[in-house]
């Protein structure tokens, strides 16, 4: 007793500092490699204690600025979320299109648990966290969405500290148990119980410090849900038969070790060890063989298998429990959640160790625990299991009907266990490999896991060989088969009618099998055979009676078959019978025409709905099932859509089109310019009237000038007659003081007539030799009239006064003479006549002579001027 | 129970664009199965095609709504956006106010934002451009018209309305009986 006593308070010493070494143990996880993920674990934690210090404020703005504080500093710390350099200085921040609260807030979430993981710890320490906020379950819940991996494995990692811790425990546990007497078993097992107890106490504490956590973890987890009330069910059905309990027992040490694993002695451990995953086995197997049945157990394929309750005897339970011990660990973990629960019927401690483990405790731990407990005591468990399982199959199972029906109750946890508890399992070993910290630990418990497998294999080589055999035969035929097997081995064991009656539906449902699967044969081989036996050439009627005949004579004894015969058989039949009927004509045309409802993409979909429905007549496909206005309206959406959202673009580029006819107002008229500068084209005009003008001035002078300079031909008297005339002329017209050529040349006048360039030249330029002749006068008036329609009346009145005083030296002066043509001029052309004013002749000398005295005497009458002057001056 | 006219989608779809811009094409093609527009008395209601075909099962007079209400056309034929829309275009929409929790205790009853209650804006946002109301939580309000520019926000005195307030959740409970 003392013995069971002292690692029960070693345990029980040791838990709660457990607990307190694992809360402190944080920080130092935080410096581990994946720190990270606790961290962000833990930020949530955080901040629902910040959260709740500021609701114990009663001031819900306060804590709504202080988020927004936080987003704020954030963003101004992050300059690239913040556009806004000065922010501070706004009210309001402005933030990108891309924006996203979340991510903002997870960052910042994370830099200020980074920042107050000190202060987190002590806080978890303290357990401030045990209470939830609502208020921050909002925020919570967004954080669990965003991190709800990384918080998810972090978990994992966390929540197998304890489990590990746990494991040490069981660990020394079992290792007293080891040491400790069967008969103590009982006090051993208290001591179980009471271990729960404590881990769970614990595990609250862990738990209770972080209540989110534990939350999300529940999710994640499943879990078992057993309610008071099943297990109160479980408990009356084992109490109900008592004596079974015992050989109950078994089923459950099986499964349930570490309640009995205290029991074993160390020494006979690895013995049994090997018998256990023998024992089981080997008898169902031996027994299997007894009944020349196929052993067709496939233990993955009875998890799967629905069916299994309906069948299941109890030697079919032990024998899959047993070998998904030895083959699978996850199962043990389910047949031992099973296996306790049964064992806390028995044990009325147990089933109040049970209780918390259900409804208090996580039942991720517990099931965890389980697990630790199998693995450890594994190894002991094997040899009670021998016992009870021989006692059950041989002994005890021929007179238990009343078993059968407990099994039948309690096989209903087993499968609610049986997922979860996997499942369980599997996270656990999730949570093995995430688990860094805790390495030695799992190392521990891998070791541990392993030994029972190792155990197992090296000390018995049998079972595995077992399997494998079985399997080999089982491979073929289905599970049912296999439950028939263990159903007709019952039914052979047990006098009872209903196993009679399920062992004669057995052997009718082989039956019945093998007579399908004749059919299949018999069909497949009349498909190949007729070319051989049968003429080449088919006739329908006969073929199909004969096919009749056939079947009926081969196989008589099978009327499920025959039923199947008869209905092929009508059905090609009817088939070949209608095709009789049908007209040839008819049916070509109904069968290749185009059906205009299958066309294109609805057309499709109802071709679909045709073919579902085959070639039945009642459900043929027509146009009228066509449906068309949901993709005719999807169309029209997407095209007002991009009439939406496109027009902007067009409104703002039209390209002119001269082809389109409303694109013309954007033309511009050609009238629009000279209607408006009509006025302006009026001043243009009478400028340009102007202008003309006084270059005609101009010109008329020049014309003048030119040709006095050409027709200074005359003589010098004649010149010097016209001279006063002319110069009247002059000064009435420009007022100008012309050359003295002009001057001279104004005599002249009648004759520039003959070098106008617009009528009076015609003559001269059609003759080769040039002639200087005289114009009329008349004609000359009317040329000046017409080329000087404008001219003022001043200027009519000057050409009048010329035409007055030309007439009369024309007349007199010009001689007609025809001469030889020299360049311009013609030999001895009268207007070079004049030239000789200009130069000094050969024959000039006369004159020049006349000059000098001229000018001597001049000069001598000048100087008298000048004296007679100059002394009039003096005496004044 | 018919759905919209031409018109009528197009009127619909300009008032929608101005929140959600180009992501109205998002709306209409959505790769989860296909969504109609239906126009029930005089509302627009945004269907799954499978529930318009669980719907046509019902006679129209009977038939109170489906799907979700967008919004309804007045006598003008205009279109009015219901707050039931918010969750549809919430996801696409492409500028987003924030306001700070005072306004966002004033905004349900109806009242515009304040500048003083503006807490965050989205960069670029264009005079009269459509904007979503967010709290500081970044849950959506509502439906609002942003009357200043995100640069003229800057320059107005705290008291101008920034933002004006077209439907806010405070309508599911002020406006009970005419939200179907």
């Amino acid at each position: 007793m003392e013995n069971n006593i002292l690692p029960r308070q070693q345990a029980e010493q040791k838990t709660p500092p457990d607990s307190i070494a694992f809360s402190k143990s944080h920080p130092v996880l935080d410096s581990d490699a994946q720190k990270l993920k606790n961290i962000l674990c833990q930020t949530s934690n955080l901040e629902t204690v910040r959260k709740r210090n500021s609701m114990s404020d009663d001031d819900i703005d306060s804590e709504d600025e202080l988020r927004m504080m936080i987003a704020k500093e954030e963003n101004l710390q992050r300059t690239s979320w913040s556009y806004i350099s000065n922010s501070e200085n706004d009210p309001f921040e402005v933030v990108r299109d891309d924006f996203k609260l979340d991510v903002h807030k997870l960052h910042s979430l994370s830099r200020v648990c980074m920042n107050n993981v000190s202060r987190h710890v002590s806080d978890s320490i303290m357990g401030n966290d045990c209470e939830y906020d609502s208020g921050d379950t909002d925020e919570l819940i967004a954080m669990k969405k965003n991190i709800s991996k990384v918080k998810n494995s972090a978990e994992f990692s966390q929540t197998e500290k304890p489990i590990s811790k746990k494991s040490f425990k069981k660990k020394e546990l079992s290792d007293h148990c080891n040491k400790v007497q069967k008969r103590i078993r009982k006090k051993s097992s208290i001591n179980h119980g009471v271990k729960p107890l404590s881990d769970s106490s614990s595990s609250d504490n862990e738990e209770s410090e972080r209540d989110e956590k534990y939350k999300a973890m529940m999710k994640n987890c499943p879990r078992i849900n057993l309610t008071l009330a099943d297990l109160e069910q479980l408990a009356g059905s084992n109490m109900g038969v008592p004596e079974n309990t015992e050989s109950s027992g078994p089923q459950s040490t099986t499964s349930c070790k570490f309640d009995r694993a205290s029991k074993s002695p160390k020494a006979p451990r690895s013995i049994y060890t090997g018998k256990q995953c023998i024992c089981p086995e080997e008898i169902l197997a031996s027994l299997l063989r007894e009944e020349n049945m196929h052993g067709k157990q496939k233990p993955q394929e009875d998890k799967k298998k629905p069916k299994f309750q309906a069948f299941k005897g109890i030697g079919c339970l032990y024998g899959k429990e047993s070998m998904k011990k030895t083959l699978n660990i996850a199962s043990n973990n389910i047949i031992e959640e099973q296996s306790s629960l049964k064992h806390g019927d028995s044990n009325s401690i147990s089933i109040e160790n049970g209780l918390p483990h259900a409804n208090g405790s996580p039942s991720k731990s517990t099931s965890c625990q389980h697990t630790k407990k199998k693995n450890d005591l594994n190894n002991i468990q094997p040899q009670r299991q021998l016992t009870y399982e021989t006692q059950d199959h041989k002994v005890v199972s021929p007179s238990s009907s009343e078993k059968e029906s407990r099994n039948l109750i309690s096989s209903l946890l087993p499968l609610k266990g049986k997922t979860s508890l996997s499942l369980s399992a599997k996270i656990h070993k999730i949570g093995f490999d995430k688990d860094n910290c805790h390495g030695t630990q799992q190392r521990e418990e891998a070791s541990e896991e392993e030994e029972p497998n190792s155990s197992s294999n090296t000390s018995n080589v049998k079972p595995p060989k077992c399997y494998p055999g079985e399997d080999t035969r089982e491979s073929m035929p289905g599970f049912s088969l296999s439950l028939s097997n263990s159903l007709s081995m019952d039914a052979k064991a047990k006098p009872a009618e209903d196993n009679q009656k399920r062992l004669a539906a057995l052997e009718a449902r082989q039956k019945a099998k093998e007579a399908q699967k004749k059919l299949v044969h018999n069909a497949l081989a009349n498909l190949d055979g007729p070319p051989q036996d049968k003429p080449t050439h088919i006739i329908f009627g006969s073929d199909s009676e004969s096919e009749m005949e056939e079947a009926s004579t081969q196989e008589p004894n099978l009327p499920g078959e025959e039923l199947v015969k008869e209905s092929r058989g009508k059905a090609s039949g009817k088939l070949f019978d209608g095709e009789d009927e049908e007209s040839d004509s008819e049916d070509d045309s109904d069968r290749f025409r185009i059906k205009p409802q299958f066309e294109g993409r609805a057309g499709q979909k109802l071709m679909d709905l045709q073919l579902h429905f085959g070639s039945d007549d009642r459900f043929r496909m027509d146009s009228r099932f066509l449906e068309s206005d949901s993709e005719e309206e999807q169309e029209g959406k997407c095209l007002i859509v991009q009439k939406v959202l496109m027009p902007e673009l067009e409104m703002d580029i039209i390209h002119y089109d001269p082809t389109r006819h409303d694109h013309i107002t954007y033309e511009r008229t050609k009238d629009d310019k000279p209607k408006e500068s009509k006025a302006k084209q009026k001043k243009k005009r009478k400028e340009a009237e102007k202008l003309p003008e006084v270059s005609k001035d101009m010109y008329y002078n020049i014309a003048t000038d030119l040709k006095e300079i050409f027709q200074a031909t005359k003589d010098t008297i004649e010149k010097e007659k016209d001279k006063p005339g002319h110069k009247a002329c002059g000064r009435e017209k420009n007022e100008e003081v012309h050359s003295v050529v002009a001057l001279m040349s104004g005599a002249e006048q009648p004759t520039e007539f003959m070098f106008s360039f617009f009528d009076s030249d015609s003559k001269n330029v059609k003759e080769e030799t040039y002639k200087v002749e005289t114009v009329k006068p008349g004609k000359i008036v009317w040329q000046e009239d017409r080329r000087f329609q404008d001219s003022s009346s001043e200027e009519e009145d000057v050409t009048e006064e010329k035409d007055h005083k030309k007439p009369s030296p024309e007349e007199a002066s010009f001689p007609e003479k025809e001469t030889t043509r020299f360049f311009f001029f013609s030999k001895n052309d009268e207007r070079l006549h004049g030239s000789d004013l200009f130069w000094r002749g050969v024959g000039s000398n006369i004159s020049k002579n006349s000059w000098e005295a001229r000018t001597n005497s001049l000069l001598m009458d000048c100087r008298k001027k000048h004296k007679e002057a100059k002394r009039r001056v003096k005496p004044k | 129970m018919c759905p919209l006219t031409e018109e009528e989608t197009r009127v619909m779809f300009e008032k929608i664009t101005k929140y959600i811009w180009e992501n109205l094409q998002l709306l209409v093609d959505r790769p989860i199965g296909t969504y109609y527009f239906r126009l029930h008395n005089d509302r627009v209601c945004y269907v799954s095609e499978k529930m318009l075909k669980l719907a046509a099962n019902i006679s129209g007079d009977k038939l109170v709504s489906l799907g979700t209400c967008f919004g309804k056309f007045t006598k003008t034929h205009k279109f009015r956006l219901h707050i039931m829309a918010l969750d549809h275009l919430a996801p696409y929409v492409k500028y987003k106010v924030w306001i700070k929790p005072g306004a966002e205790q004033s905004f349900p009853y109806g009242n515009h934002v304040l500048k003083s209650g503006l807490g965050r804006i989205t960069e670029n946002t264009s005079q009269y451009q459509g904007v979503v109301v967010y709290s500081m939580a970044d849950i959506p309000l509502g439906f609002g018209v942003a009357v200043k520019s995100t640069q003229d926000c800057r320059k107005v005195d705290p008291m101008a309305i920034v933002v004006i307030h077209q439907a806010g959740f405070g309508e599911y409970i002020r406006h009970e009986e005419t939200l179907t």
